[in-house]
């Protein structure tokens, strides 16, 4: 399973049936999936899902066709110079984009952060923020 | 093959004593054996760098004039323990700031206070004849106080847990955020560079050894509280001088929903006297062992599911019931060997020495459990009988039963007396205010329920948390066994 984050825009869900339209039309890709996370933010609806790897791509493309922002990049930065390398945020992140190099050095690989957020509030220095 | 301690004292002071760190030692002795590393090496240095809840710092400020004697203090608004004599004072790392909470606590003022930053002093008294002052409100640097002791009562253990947790809500513990069904698990320790697993038998470790504390020099003055050796989980009673120390080994750090703690660089350097020190100092990650322990139930003997060595959970996952478990540490294994490596820098500069304790740790104390002279009382001791209707049941019965029985709360279940749901009287006015007359519309179907042998204490932070004044009684196939309510926990 691969996880991706979508943002669903204020304005294309106006109620439940406009949501369950969104579901439904993952759900026809005939496949099971996960939502891990819920939340609304500044941008809309934040959805963490969960899918199965060789179906991202064909989902990616109809979600992008239904107005839907399929996140890619991260949307933490990590500040190094507070970070002690403890590594409290590696098991919370679901892509190994926060992950120890040989030296045992905490490492953010930015392009494989998916934005999910679950690491914000596992640094025990507040090394982590959102963007 | 034997040595003493005065002839590594000489090589070191000669300049030619071999010393290894406990992760070099592993290999060496893999490659060369026992008897020629007892002969070879002098000196194996550990370390260890991670969380130490049971830290703290005396600190004497000299007397202001007029003179006060302390009653409450705080530094940089964290209270500071004042029982000793007037300007004598004990900051611990776990107390919060009263204005910051959970963001900045005693740790932090000792990360800050090393660090060189100035500290503001609050304090007030009520006043004697010989300490006239009543209030104290001015700032110091750790240069202008007379002494900055630190001194942590536990330290090192020997080895810790690693955490799990088999509920179905996150939490957050000392042990980190930990995810819902064995989402992801937390270990500390620094394994085979973890310094009383290096001498687990404590032959070189007691009173007066000298080790690397906080980037400076330290000594260990006893047991730790709660030291529990015959299960492997020894601790250390360590000091040092904390204006010779180094803010990059004393760090304090911020648990959410937890509270805050200091990480403490710690590093004993041990003494290979004969062969069975180079046995023992070349422990691997895969000869350590500890428990997995289940964090999701919340007494103090929690679930074992099963014992791990520190070279699995160092993998980053970890085998559980057949479900691959993301794993991490919450303390540095990079700190560690650099602290490891540090001192064995010290060593062969030949600026640190080694010496006998001259006392030895004890072997075979017992880690007691508080003793409690109240009974801990269970839901089953306080439940009451269940007022129950079933799901498809008019409002109108249920309005009927909540007054016949002068109950608040009716637990709405299936023929089978399955749990379906919970009906208030609130909910009841509600529905009568909107006009609504189907009970289904009004059930609350997300029930927070608590089971017969949970302690009440548990149960009341259940409803506090939920903010709800009652909590159906399961049992373990779910069916309705009883209520408890506000109303017994008075």
């Amino acid at each position: 399973m691969t996880i991706i984050n979508i943002s669903i825009p204020f304005g294309l869900v106006k109620d439940i049936d406009d949501y369950s339209k969104i579901v439904n039309d993952i759900l026809k890709h005939d496949i099971t999936f996960n939502i891990l996370k819920f939340s609304t933010g500044s941008a809309g609806i934040n959805l963490l899902l969960d899918i199965p790897e060789e179906k991202v791509s064909s989902v990616t493309e109809s979600l992008i066709k239904g107005n839907i922002i399929v996140n890619k990049k991260g949307r933490v930065i990590v500040d190094i110079d507070a970070c002690i390398d403890c590594g409290s945020c590696i098991s919370l992140c679901p892509t190994d984009a926060l992950h120890l190099n040989n030296e045992q050095r905490l490492e953010f690989s930015y392009e494989r952060c998916i934005g999910c957020l679950l690491c914000l509030d596992s640094c025990p220095r507040y090394a982590i923020e959102e963007m | 093959m034997t040595k003493t301690y005065k002839e590594i004292n000489e090589k070191i002071k000669n300049g030619n004593a071999v010393v290894l760190t406990a992760e070099e030692m592993v290999k060496y002795v893999e490659d060369n054996g026992v008897k020629v590393a007892a002969k070879e090496i002098d000196v194996v240095t550990t370390g260890t760098f991670g969380p130490m809840c049971s830290s703290g710092a005396f600190l004497n400020f000299g007397h202001s004039d007029p003179p006060i004697k302390f009653e409450h203090l705080w530094l940089n608004d964290v209270h500071a323990y004042h029982g000793n004599a007037a300007v004598d004072c004990y900051i611990g790392c776990t107390r919060m700031s009263d204005v910051r909470r959970f963001e900045y606590g005693g740790g932090h003022v000792i990360e800050d206070l090393v660090a060189g930053k100035s500290i503001r002093l609050r304090g007030n008294s009520y006043t004697t004849d010989c300490y006239p002052l009543a209030e104290v409100d001015t700032e110091f640097t750790i240069d202008e106080i007379n002494q900055a002791i630190l001194c942590n009562p536990r330290n090192a253990y020997q080895r810790y847990v690693c955490a799990v947790n088999s509920s179905d809500k996150t939490l957050y513990t000392y042990m980190g955020k930990l995810l819902p069904h064995y989402g992801n698990a937390h270990y500390t320790g620094a394994g085979c560079l973890n310094p009383l697993s290096n001498d687990p038998d404590y032959e070189t470790i007691g009173i007066g050894t000298r080790i690397f504390l906080g980037g400076g020099i330290g000594y260990i003055i006893g047991e730790g509280t709660q030291h529990n050796p015959t299960n492997q989980f020894g601790t250390l009673f360590v000091k040092g001088d904390l204006k010779k120390m180094s803010a990059e080994y004393l760090r304090g750090v911020s648990y959410e929903k937890y509270g805050t703690s200091l990480f403490v660089g710690l590093g004993i350097p041990i003494p290979i006297l004969n062969e069975g020190l180079a046995r023992k100092t070349a422990i691997s990650d895969e000869e350590l062992f500890t428990d997995i322990v289940d964090y999701g139930i919340p007494r103090r003997d929690r679930p074992i599911p099963r014992r791990i060595n520190y070279k699995e959970l160092r993998s980053e996952y970890i085998d559980l019931n057949g479900k691959k478990v993301k794993c991490s540490s919450l303390s540095s294994f990079y700190h560690a060997r650099k602290i490891a490596n540090t001192l064995k820098e010290w060593i062969q500069e030949g600026t640190f020495f080694l010496n006998p304790p001259a006392e030895n740790l004890p072997t075979d104390t017992i880690f007691k459990p508080m003793k409690q002279t109240l009974k801990l009382k269970f839901v089953k001791d306080l439940k009451k009988k269940a007022e129950i209707c079933y799901e498809d049941c008019d409002i109108k019965v249920v309005a009927k039963k909540i007054i016949s029985e002068n109950v608040n709360h009716i637990v709405i279940t299936d023929r089978e007396n399955n749990l379906k749901g919970i009906v208030t009287s609130f909910d009841i006015t509600k529905a009568i205010a909107n006009e609504k007359n189907d009970l289904d519309s009004i059930i609350t179907k997300r029930v927070v329920t608590t089971f017969n042998d949970e302690p009440i204490g548990n149960a009341a932070r259940k409803m506090r948390q939920n903010n709800i004044s009652a909590l159906p009684v399961i049992d373990e196939n779910k069916k309705v066994v009883g209520i408890i309510t506000s109303e017994e926990l008075m």
